[in-house]
C-alpha cells in the first residue's frame, strides 16, 4: 500500500538478467567510471568505437538546445555547461530559451510537415512527461541513443527504473536523464506559522486563511502537478477507507469507462477548495514564477515548487522575503525525472549526444546539484561513482529558507501521462470559465 | 475636405512636368512598387492560406488529408468562447476609443500651445516601451500590493499584508483596457503630430485654426470644426492599426487579463502551443475567427465614422462658437495630468524594481538598493543585444530604401500609389499577426530553413515597413517640387535629384523614420520567436520569457534596456538635424 507500483513494465525490467542488453551498457559504465578497468568483450569494443565515432563526428559543431529559459539560475548553469563543452569538444552550445517546452514540439512538427527531415533547428530539447509522450507518439525523436551514452551507466539503469521511464512511458533510449524533481512547499513565516502538512490540512488552512493560496492554471506543468498530487492522495485515502485498490488505475492509461469515476473525488475536493483560494478561484496564477511573485507581494502566504532549490536562490537574489521557509508534505511528494531528447531531424545529432553525455557526467551533475548554482537533484547513483566523483557532491550549510535535508519522507510517482489530458479537460470544463 | 486637399496637390504636381531619361535608377524606381506589393502580399496572404487549410482539417503532418468542419465544431464547443470573443471585442474597441478620444482632447485643448510639444516629449518614450514591459509596470501600480496600495498602507488602510483585490486580471478586462489605452495614446498622438509636422498641411491647418479663433470660435470648438475634418484622414490608418492590434494582441492580456477564460488571441496562441498537436486544427479555426472578429471591428469603426460624419456634418457650419469649452479644457488638463502622472509613477516603479533589494509590502521604498539585477542581466545580454541591433538595422534600412524608392516612383510617374497599394502596405498591421504568422513560418520552412536570421529580419520588415512608410510618406509627398524641377531643368539626372536634392531636405523625417523603424523592430516578440524558431534571442524575447518566468526585478532591468535602445535612436533623430542639413528641417 505504501510503495507505489506505478510502472507496469517494472517487474519485467527487474527480471532482466545481468547478461541481457543492459549488461552491456552497465559494463561500459564500469569501464568508464573505474578508469583503470579495460574493456573485455567485443560488444564493448564495438560500442566504444561507435562512441568514438560519435565523438569524432560531433566535435566542432553547433548544438541548439531548446530549454525553458524562465529561471536565471538555470540559464547561468547552461552558460557554464556551454563553456565546458566548448573547451572539451569545441561545441557551440546555444541555449534557445523557451517559455514553454511545447513551443519546441510545435517547431519540430512544423518541420516535419514541411518535409524537413534532416536539417531541423532543434538539436537537443529539455523535456519530460506529456511533451515526451507526444513527441514519441508522433515519432519526432531519435531512438536508442541515450542508453548508449557512456555516462548513462552511472545512473544504475538496471536497478533504477526512473531513468528508463518517463511518467510510466518507456523511454526506449530516446531520452537521457538529466535531473530529478519533487513537489515541495514553501510559506511566508511572517504571515502563517503553521503551514498545512497534508492535503486534508491544506483545505482547513485555506478556509482559515482565505485568498492566501492558489495554484497555476492547467495546463501549466506545476498546476497539473498539484492536481496530480491531490488526485493520488485522495485515492490513497479512499482506498484505505474502503479497502479497494482503485488508485492502481492511475498507473494505467485513462479509459472512457474509468475516467469519470477516478476523477470524481478530485472535483469534489476542488469544489470545496476553490472558494477559499486567491481571487476565490475565479482567476488563477499563470505559472510557478507568477505564484512566487505573489508570495513576494504578500498576496499569497503558501505556495509550492517543483524545484526546491529555486526558493533559497530567489531569497538570495531578493525575489522572495527572508521570512520564507521550505518544507515537504508529510503525506507524500510527487516526484519525477526530467530528461534531454534529440529530435529525429536534428541537424547535429552526434554533437547533441556529446552534450547529453556531458550533462550526465559527475562533474556537470554535481555542479547542478549545488544549491547556489541550481540545486537540481542528480540522476547519478552514488554507488556507481568512485570516491573522487562522490566528493564532488558534498555541499555546504544550507540557507535558512532551503528545504531541510531529508525533508522528503515519501515520494509519490507520476500517474500515466494520459491522466494529464483527462484532468486538464475536466478542469477546463468545470473551472475554465468563471460564472 | 481631404479630397479637395489631395486634388489641389495633384494639380500642383501636374503643372510642370520635368522630363527625364530612363536609366538604371529610374528603372529600379519604377519597379519598386510592384516589388513592394509582392513582398507584402506573398507572406501575409500566403501565411493566411497556410492557416486556412488546417482550419478545415487538412494537416498532412498529422496524417489528415480530408477537408472537414471538425475544427470549427470543436471551436464552437469550447467552453467560454462567447466570453473570450466578448473580452477581445470589448478591450480592443474600448481601449482604441479611449486612446483616440484622449488624443483628440489633448490635441484640441493644447493645439498651438507649447504644452503640446511638452506632452509629446513626455509621452513619446511610452511609444518605445514594449507592451510586455508596460503591462508589468501597469500591473505593479494597480495590483493589491501595488504602488497605490502601498502609498496608503498601513497607516490609512491598516493593511499589513496585501489585501485581496480585483486588479489586474479583473474579469471585465478593465486592466487590459487601461494598459492598451496608455500604450496606444502616445502612438496616435505622435501620428497626429507627425501629420501636422508636414509643412504645407501644418501651416494650412494652423492658419485655418487662427482664422476660426479670429471669427470668435473657442479653441476646442475651433479644433473640432476647423482642424479635425482635415486631420482625421491622416489618422485613419493608424487608428485601424491600433484597433486591429488591440483586438488581437497577446502580451497585454496575458499579463493583465483574466484567464478564466482569457481573450481569444491568447487562447489561440495556447492552442497552437499545446502539447496536443490535434489542437492545431481548432487553433487554425480560431485564427480565422480572430480574423473575422478584427475585420468586423474595423468595419464597425469605418461604419461609425460615416454615421458620425453624416450626423455632425451640419454642426460644422451651424456657426456655434463654443460647447462648454472651458469645462472641457479643465477636464482634459486634469485627465492629461492623471495619465502622465500614472505613467511617470509606473516608470519610477520600474526603476525602483530594477535596483530593489528586499521590498516587502507595505513598504513604499525598497529596503536596500542593489545593482545585482543589472550585473546579472549584463552578463547574459551580449548576444541578444547584438541580435536586436543587427535585425533592427537590417530590416529598417531595407524598409527605408524600399519606401523611398516607392515614393520616388510615385513622383516620377506623377501618379499617386493606387489605393490598393496603400492598403496592402498596411496589411501586416491590419491582419492580426496571430492569424498569419504560424502559416508564414510554415512557408519559410518550405523556402529556406537554415537562415533563421534572414527569416526574422524579413518578418520584422513586414511590421517595420508600414510604420516607416506611414512616417515618411507624408513628408515626401509634401516636398516642394520646385527644387526638383529646378535641379532637373539644370540637367541633373533623376538619381542625382533624388540623392542630392530630395534626401537632404528629408534628413529630419528620415531620421525619425529610422528611429521609429528600429523601435518597432526592437519591440517585436511573436514574429521574432516564430520566424527564428526561437533561435534568435533579442532583448524583447528575453524580456517576455523572463517576465513569464523570473523576477519582477530582472524584468524591470530588461524593460529599462528595451526603452533605452530606441530612446537613443529618437534622441539622435532629434539632435542630429540641428547640426546637419538645417535647411531641410521645419
Amino acid at each position: 500500500m505504501y510503495v507505489i507500483k506505478s510502472l507496469p513494465a517494472l517487474p519485467t525490467l527487474k527480471n532482466l538478467s545481468r547478461y541481457s542488453t543492459y549488461a552491456m551498457v552497465l559494463s561500459i559504465g564500469i569501464g568508464i567510471s573505474a578508469s583503470t578497468a579495460s574493456p573485455t568483450t567485443d560488444d564493448l569494443n564495438q560500442n566504444l568505437s561507435s562512441w568514438q565515432q560519435i565523438e569524432a563526428q560531433g566535435k566542432n559543431q553547433d548544438v541548439y538546445f531548446y530549454a525553458w529559459g524562465g529561471d536565471p539560475q538555470i540559464n547561468a548553469y547552461l552558460q557554464w555547461a556551454a563553456k565546458q563543452v566548448d573547451d572539451k569538444y569545441n561545441i557551440n552550445l546555444v541555449h534557445v530559451k523557451l517559455s514553454d517546452t511545447s513551443e519546441a514540439v510545435s517547431r519540430v512538427l512544423a518541420e516535419k510537415s514541411a518535409n524537413n527531415n534532416n536539417k531541423g533547428s532543434v538539436d537537443l530539447i529539455w523535456i519530460n512527461g506529456a511533451n515526451f509522450a507526444t513527441m514519441s507518439e508522433n515519432s519526432l525523436l531519435l531512438k536508442q541513443w541515450a542508453n548508449k551514452l557512456p555516462n548513462f551507466a552511472l545512473t544504475d539503469p538496471e536497478s533504477n527504473p526512473a531513468v528508463n521511464f518517463d511518467f510510466g512511458v518507456p523511454t526506449n533510449g530516446m531520452e537521457a536523464p538529466w535531473g530529478q524533481a519533487s513537489l515541495t512547499f514553501y510559506y511566508d513565516s511572517l504571515s502563517t506559522d503553521k503551514p498545512p502538512s497534508t492535503l486534508n490540512e491544506l483545505v482547513n488552512w485555506t478556509a482559515q486563511n482565505p485568498g492566501r493560496f492558489s495554484y497555476p492554471k492547467p495546463p501549466d506543468f506545476l498546476g497539473m502537478s498539484f492536481l496530480k498530487y491531490a488526485l493520488v492522495m485522495l485515492h490513497e485515502q479512499q482506498d484505505a477507507n474502503t479497502g479497494t485498490n482503485i488508485k492502481a488505475q492511475l498507473n494505467l492509461p485513462a479509459t472512457e469507462q474509468n475516467t469519470d469515476i477516478i476523477l470524481a473525488p478530485l472535483w469534489t475536493f476542488l469544489d470545496d477548495l476553490h472558494p477559499t483560494l486567491w481571487r476565490k478561484g475565479e482567476q488563477f496564477v499563470q505559472t510557478g514564477a507568477h505564484m512566487r511573485r505573489l508570495v513576494d507581494d504578500t498576496e499569497l502566504s503558501l505556495a509550492f515548487s517543483f524545484s526546491a532549490p529555486e526558493i533559497p536562490a530567489a531569497v538570495q537574489r531578493y525575489d522572495l522575503p527572508q521570512s520564507i521557509r521550505s518544507y515537504a508534505m508529510s503525506d507524500g511528494s510527487l516526484s519525477n525525472t526530467h530528461f534531454v531528447a534529440i529530435p529525429y531531424n536534428a541537424s547535429h545529432p552526434q554533437a547533441a549526444q556529446l552534450v547529453a553525455n556531458f550533462l550526465m557526467s559527475p562533474e556537470a551533475q554535481a555542479k547542478k546539484q549545488t544549491p547556489a548554482v541550481w540545486g537540481d537533484k542528480t540522476v547519478l547513483i552514488q554507488s556507481t561513482l568512485d570516491p573522487e566523483q562522490q566528493a564532488l557532491f558534498k555541499t555546504n550549510k544550507p540557507h535558512p529558507s532551503a528545504l531541510p535535508v531529508d525533508a522528503i519522507k515519501r515520494t509519490v510517482n507520476e500517474p500515466h501521462p494520459s491522466w494529464v489530458d483527462a484532468v486538464m479537460q475536466g478542469w477546463q470544463t468545470r473551472y475554465g470559465v468563471s460564472p | 475636405m481631404s479630397k479637395n486637399f489631395n486634388d489641389k496637390r495633384a494639380d500642383a504636381n501636374t503643372g510642370v512636368i520635368a522630363p527625364y531619361k530612363t536609366d538604371l535608377f529610374t528603372h529600379i524606381v519604377s519597379l519598386s512598387p510592384k516589388f513592394l506589393l509582392l513582398l507584402l502580399i506573398l507572406p501575409v496572404l500566403g501565411g493566411l492560406l497556410s492557416v486556412l487549410l488546417p482550419a478545415f482539417s487538412w494537416v498532412p503532418a498529422l496524417e489528415k488529408t480530408t477537408l472537414s468542419l471538425q475544427g470549427f465544431n470543436d471551436l464552437w464547443q469550447t467552453p467560454g468562447l462567447s466570453q473570450m470573443v466578448a473580452l477581445s471585442i470589448g478591450t480592443g474597441l474600448i481601449s482604441t476609443l479611449f486612446a483616440f478620444v484622449m488624443t483628440l482632447m489633448i490635441l484640441a485643448a493644447f493645439f498651438n500651445s507649447v504644452w503640446l510639444t511638452r506632452i509629446e516629449r513626455l509621452l513619446s518614450p511610452i511609444l518605445v516601451i514594449p507592451h510586455a514591459a508596460a503591462a508589468i509596470a501597469v500591473g505593479f501600480l494597480i495590483a493589491p500590493s501595488g504602488m497605490f496600495s502601498r502609498l496608503i498602507s498601513p497607516w490609512l488602510s491598516g493593511w499589513e499584508l496585501a489585501p485581496s483585490g480585483m486588479f489586474p486580471h479583473d474579469p471585465y478586462g478593465i486592466s487590459i483596457i487601461l494598459g492598451l489605452t496608455l500604450k496606444e495614446l502616445p502612438f496616435l498622438l505622435l501620428m497626429a503630430l507627425g501629420a501636422l509636422a508636414q509643412p504645407e498641411l501644418g501651416k494650412k491647418l494652423r492658419q485655418q485654426y487662427k482664422v476660426a479663433l479670429n471669427l470668435g470660435y473657442f479653441p476646442i470648438t475651433a479644433f473640432f470644426k476647423g482642424v479635425l475634418p482635415v486631420l482625421y484622414p491622416f489618422l485613419r490608418l493608424p487608428i485601424l492599426a491600433v484597433l486591429a492590434y488591440a483586438s488581437a494582441s497577446v502580451e497585454m492580456p496575458l499579463i493583465l487579463g483574466p484567464n478564466t477564460p482569457p481573450t481569444l488571441a491568447v487562447t489561440i496562441m495556447q492552442w497552437f502551443n499545446d502539447v496536443d498537436l490535434n489542437l492545431r486544427i481548432k487553433a487554425s479555426a480560431g485564427a480565422l475567427l480572430q480574423l473575422a472578429l478584427t475585420g468586423g471591428l474595423i468595419a464597425l469603426w469605418l461604419g461609425s465614422e460615416r454615421a458620425i460624419k453624416a450626423c455632425f456634418n451640419g454642426t460644422l457650419i451651424n456657426g456655434k462658437r463654443h460647447y462648454a469649452d472651458a469645462l472641457w479644457q479643465k477636464i482634459t488638463a486634469a485627465l492629461t495630468t492623471v495619465v502622465i502622472g500614472f505613467i511617470l509613477l509606473a516608470l519610477v516603479g520600474l526603476v525602483m524594481w530594477s535596483v530593489a533589494g528586499f521590498w516587502r509590502f507595505p513598504a513604499v521604498l525598497p529596503e536596500q538598493l542593489v545593482l545585482l539585477h543589472f550585473q546579472s542581466a549584463f552578463t547574459q545580454m551580449g548576444t541578444p543585444l547584438f541580435n536586436t541591433l543587427a535585425i533592427g538595422i537590417v530590416s529598417t534600412i531595407f524598409a527605408i530604401v524600399l519606401t523611398l524608392l516607392c515614393l520616388e516612383a510615385e513622383q516620377l510617374s506623377k501618379k499617386p500609389l493606387s489605393k490598393f497599394t496603400s492598403l496592402i502596405i498596411y496589411l501586416p498591421l491590419l491582419v492580426p499577426s496571430i492569424a498569419f504568422l504560424f502559416g508564414l513560418v510554415w512557408l519559410q520552412q518550405l523556402v529556406n530553413n537554415q537562415t533563421a536570421f534572414f527569416n526574422v529580419a524579413f518578418t520584422h520588415l513586414l511590421f517595420v515597413l508600414p510604420y516607416v512608410f506611414l512616417s515618411l510618406a507624408s513628408s515626401y509627398r509634401r516636398l516642394d517640387p520646385r527644387f526638383a524641377h529646378v535641379a532637373a531643368s539644370l540637367g541633373a539626372t533623376p538619381a542625382k535629384v533624388f540623392l542630392q536634392v530630395k534626401l537632404p531636405q528629408l534628413f529630419a523625417p528620415l531620421l525619425i523614420a529610422i528611429a521609429l523603424g528600429l523601435a518597432i523592430s526592437f519591440g517585436q516578440y511573436l514574429p521574432t520567436l516564430l520566424a527564428g524558431g526561437g533561435r534568435i534571442a533579442t532583448i524583447t524575447t528575453e524580456a517576455v520569457t523572463l517576465a513569464n518566468g523570473a523576477s519582477r526585478r530582472t524584468s524591470a532591468v530588461y524593460a529599462i534596456i528595451q526603452m533605452a535602445l530606441p530612446l537613443i535612436g529618437f534622441i539622435l533623430a532629434w539632435v542630429l538635424p540641428k547640426y546637419f542639413f538645417k535647411s531641410g528641417t521645419r
